[in-house]
């Protein structure tokens, strides 16, 4: 071996480690690239899925509560209860409902009913305060009619006095159709504007959208919508 | 004779042979264009295979004193193992973090790869000289523990055994033996968790087989981080295959599959096209690193340099963002190609290692060129655990719901640990 | 958790014991020979063969005794022709003497295994076929699997394999072991009519090489060829002409062969050790969290 034989093992470490920075920095924005889609797909989503009206029905003289349940007045301080068209089509099938007792009180804001859906049970709250005078004895015993249509399927008449009050805490008209937009934009970004929940002539896949969206999880979406939190 | 129509009927040992007789019946049709052309294909390599273990290696290889590997160690061992890779990872994905969006493709995948392993150890079989003294490295008292083969064949053993744990419950759900299958489906954890550490070990070592070859392999291949590389690399392997053999399942036993189970293989191709992708990117850096660390750079203006190019920028890099494009877009074709492109890709850089690359320097006439029998022999390994897939997936729960009482056992043993547990944790949890 | 942590600490236990065992015993096979020697005889040095290539005639007889020794066909030593090209040794023949025209005219060099202290062949032999003998020579033995693992690992290319055979054998020197165990020298040393072949105790044969270069300064290269070559081999070699035109590779380095794997090797008990204990610490995590949620939903 003749020569001068120094080697330097170290002789790249610099361009190295400028390298790995190099990768950190490319990565981050590459990871999170390929988790955003398009924006075709984002804008033919906006396509296809049509006007809030043709996909939630949300009929004009009705008050809704945030949490997707409503009210309409039936008379001198007489009000029937229910759940809206996108509370039914986000639990898919309702196996059952429970009810609370006649006569007893519920308050706006507080557990009104349970429903049973694919043995798990999700809550939701009431839109009113008040007495409970009559229960939909037929919904009872045939809950789907709720799926078939929600409006017309009251699920309790309640005694409100403080229904004027609780009106204010209530959507109606047109601010529950920017509410109800808001809905369909949240429902569409958790969906990651994957249009796996909406046929090709846009109408919707019914099966329950919260089962579509996550097979395991969906009760802590329906949750998330109907406003139960844990505790 | 009783005929046995579902396991669950099985009550001694003659109904188990008359349920076993009827399993053993072809279902569907026996005249297909796949049956037709690898049939014979097979009959061939079964008598190439014979006349191998008659005659000897070079009967049936090109094989030779200067590359003593060939295409039944670079390919279908190789090749074969990197493909299988979809097993650990996906089991890590849906046992160890509980994602449940792979669970449908979850038995496929495991059967696979216990397939893939028990025929690619068959593999090894015909590809040893000495292949009766195969016991050697498990029993005896001579083990060479020295050696990377000796941790590879162990691994292999034992990698066998936890996939056919982690594979046994779609077994004794399809024999009907319900007691048994409880027992194997507590096992699952176990053997997973032991399986990813096996695959890590195993995909790396193959690499590591070459360490000892530095100087016959191209400057530009041979790194000591080829373990390393190989490991990566088994990762898109894997995923990318689970896309492939997916996509033609799916068309092939479409009739096992509900409309969700379609609609829930497009999501997890996303997500897998995802994960190819990443997976990919660092692959591809980490190759740049490497050529910058061995100061290889000069060597890519050269013929074997610019093999080395196409194979990282055409089928790593390219890849990469033709996933990124079809995930990003939805455009599940583009994916598909995408893993087909990155399977050629590892095909391309095993074979460089172990045969291409590996001494690139003697001129072709001398060159390693695999003979037509090798290759059919090869074929027929592949065409026949292609026949035992679609024997099991015609018969047992792979792809199909797993029968109701085994569902109902799941969902009971998910609940019950829960009340053991729920007071230890009172206090300490929240 | 009482159970899961208490399974948890016996696997990481078990894992840190196994593991240390497996390591200890990895790191001791490295060196097959050395250890065995210092554990069980009196310290001795590798036996091993020094070649004067300037003194090679090129007579061939060692081909023809080593030929004899092994039961092996007999070369026609009178056949210039075989100088023509540049030989291998081949599963019939386990040494060769190759012809090199050079500046300094003829030069004969005998080509056969190296016998390497740290042999890449026997770290690569996963059933201990080929071993490192105490006395120097690397032997191979038949419970052999013609796996050919060590044919890609040896630096030299020598290990050759039957594939004619339907019982293959791999064919390389062997120091006529056999021999040596009975006390006498190597076939190729005895009938070595001009004293190019000097067998004897390595030390030895460094310091007869050395007095050899120093004895005519200028006239041999200040080199002896496998002194450190992959570790240093058991076939020494001193040339009058630089080593790479006499068909030797200059390029292999100083490093042995099985270090190359060593380092995989030694991560393996790690990856045992980290690998479970993590992923039990993981799958304890996600099912906690599962359960939780299950809890939550049961409530009611």
């Amino acid at each position: 071996m003749e020569g001068f034989s120094y080697v330097d093992i170290f002789a790249t470490k610099h361009i190295e480690y400028l390298l790995v920075i190099g990768f950190l920095l490319l990565f981050i924005p590459f990871w999170r690239l390929l988790n955003r889609p398009a924006r075709a797909v984002f804008e033919a989503a906006e396509r296809i899925v049509p006007a809030i009206s043709e996909w939630f029905r949300l009929p004009e003289k009705v008050y809704y509560h945030p949490g997707h349940s409503w009210a309409v007045q039936e008379g001198n301080q007489l009000v029937k209860v229910g759940m809206n068209d996108f509370a039914q089509k986000l639990v898919g099938k309702i196996q059952a409902i429970q009810m609370p007792a006649l006569g007893s009180t519920i308050r706006q804001g507080d557990k009104g009913w349970t429903l049973k859906v694919d043995s798990k049970a999700i809550d939701m709250l009431s839109p009113v305060d008040g007495k409970i005078i009559d229960i939909n004895e037929e919904l009872i015993r045939s809950p789907q009619n709720i799926n078939k249509d929600p409006y017309d399927s009251w699920l309790m008449k309640v005694e409100a006095p403080r229904f004027s009050v609780n009106k204010r805490q209530l959507l109606q008209g047109t601010l529950a159709k920017k509410w109800m937009e808001e809905v369909r934009e949240n429902l569409l970004s958790r969906m990651n504007y994957n249009l796996g929940l909406v046929y090709q002539d846009g109408g919707l896949l019914v099966d329950g959208m919260a089962r579509n969206l996550d097979r395991e999880k969906w009760d802590e979406i329906v949750k998330d919508y109907f406003l139960i939190t844990e505790g | 004779m009783k005929e046995i129509a579902a396991a669950g009927e099985i009550k001694n040992l003659k109904d188990f042979w008359a349920f076993i007789r009827s399993e053993l019946k072809p279902k569907g049709k026996l005249l297909t264009p796949f049956n037709v052309i690898s049939l014979p294909i097979i009959l061939v390599g079964v008598v190439l295979i014979v006349y191998r273990l008659v005659k000897g290696l070079g009967a049936v290889t090109n094989l030779s004193q200067d590359f003593p590997w060939g295409i039944w160690i670079g390919f279908d061992v190789m090749v074969g193992v990197a493909f299988a890779g979809g097993a650990y990872i996906l089991t890590f994905v849906v046992y160890i973090l509980r994602n449940e969006k792979y669970h449908p493709v979850i038995r496929a995948t495991v059967l696979n790869g216990f397939l893939a392993y028990v025929f690619y150890a068959g593999a090894i079989l015909l590809d040893l000289g000495r292949w009766w003294n195969i016991v050697n490295p498990v029993l005896g008292n001579k083990f060479g523990v020295n050696s990377v083969l000796f941790l590879v064949s162990w691994h292999f053993l034992l990698y066998m055994i936890s996939l056919f744990i982690e594979f046994s419950p779609a077994v004794a759900e399809w024999l009907g033996f319900r007691r048994i299958r409880k027992i194997v489906g507590s096992l699952t954890v176990g053997a997973v968790i032991f399986g990813i550490a096996l695959s890590t070990l195993h995909q790396s070592g193959l690499g590591a087989l070459f360490l000892m070859a530095k100087d016959k392999i191209h400057p530009l291949w041979y790194t000591e981080f080829i373990p390393v590389l190989f490991f990566t690399s088994s990762i898109f392997a894997g995923l990318s295959m689970v896309i492939f053999e997916g996509t033609i399942s799916h068309k092939v036993f479409g009739n096992q599959l509900t409309h969700e189970d379609h609609a829930s293989f497009n999501k997890i191709m996303l997500g897998l096209g995802k994960a190819c992708a990443g997976a990919m990117f660092v692959y591809f850096f980490m190759k740049i690193l490497i050529l910058i660390h061995g100061k290889q750079w000069g060597l890519l203006a050269s013929p074997m340099g610019y093999w080395y190019l196409a194979e990282i920028l055409g089928f790593v890099l390219l890849p990469c963002f033709m996933f990124l494009r079809g995930v990003r877009y939805e455009n599940f074709s583009i994916i598909r190609i995408a893993a087909i492109l990155s399977m050629l890709g590892i095909i391309i850089n095993r074979l460089n290692i172990s045969v291409i690359a590996y001494k690139w320097y003697v001129p072709l006439s001398q060159r390693y060129i695999p003979s037509w029998m090798e290759i059919v022999i090869t074929l027929t390994i592949l065409l026949i655990e292609v026949w035992v897939f679609r024997w099991i997936v015609n018969r047992m729960p792979v792809l199909r719901k797993s029968p109701e009482w085994a569902l109902e056992e799941e969902t009971h043993e998910k609940a019950t640990p829960l009340r053991k547990e729920a007071p230890q944790w009172k206090a300490s949890a929240m | 958790m009482g159970i899961n942590r208490r399974s948890f600490l016996k696997v990481l236990g078990g894992g840190v014991v196994g593991g240390g065992l497996v390591g200890v015993a990895s790191g001791s096979i490295v060196t097959p020979g050395k250890f065995k020697a210092e554990a069980t005889v009196p310290p001795k040095e590798f036996l091993g063969i020094l070649v004067d290539t300037a003194k090679c005639v090129g007579c061939r007889s060692c081909e023809a005794a080593c030929a004899e020794a092994n039961h092996l066909p007999v070369p026609d030593i009178a056949d210039d022709s075989a100088f023509k090209k540049e030989r291998q040794p081949t599963v019939t023949q386990l040494m060769v003497i190759n012809r090199y025209q050079t500046d300094q005219g003829e030069v004969f060099v005998k080509k056969q295994c190296m016998h390497c202290n740290q042999p890449g062949c026997v770290a690569a032999c996963l059933v201990k076929a080929m071993e490192k003998r105490k006395e120097g020579p690397v032997t191979w033995e038949k419970n052999c699997m013609g796996c050919r693992y060590c044919m890609p690992s040896c630096p030299f290319d020598i290990p050759k394999f039957e594939y004619h055979s339907a019982n293959p054998k791999i064919m390389k020197c062997t120091m006529c072991w056999d021999k040596l165990e009975k006390g006498e020298k190597p076939a190729c040393v005895e009938n070595c009519p001009e004293n190019a072949l000097i067998f004897g105790p390595r030390k030895q044969l460094i310091e007869e090489a050395n007095r050899r270069i120093y004895q005519k300064p200028g006239e041999y290269l200040t080199h002896i060829y496998g002194e450190h070559e992959v570790g240093g081999t058991g076939f020494l070699y001193i040339s009058k002409v630089p080593f790479e035109k006499i068909g030797f590779r200059t390029d292999l380095g100083t490093i042995a062969y099985p270090e190359y794997s060593k380092g995989f090797l030694y991560s393996v008990p790690i990856v045992l050790l980290l690998w479970p204990a993590f992923l039990i610490g993981i799958n304890t995590l996600t099912k906690r969290e599962e359960d939780a949620r299950r809890k939550g939903g049961e409530k009611r």
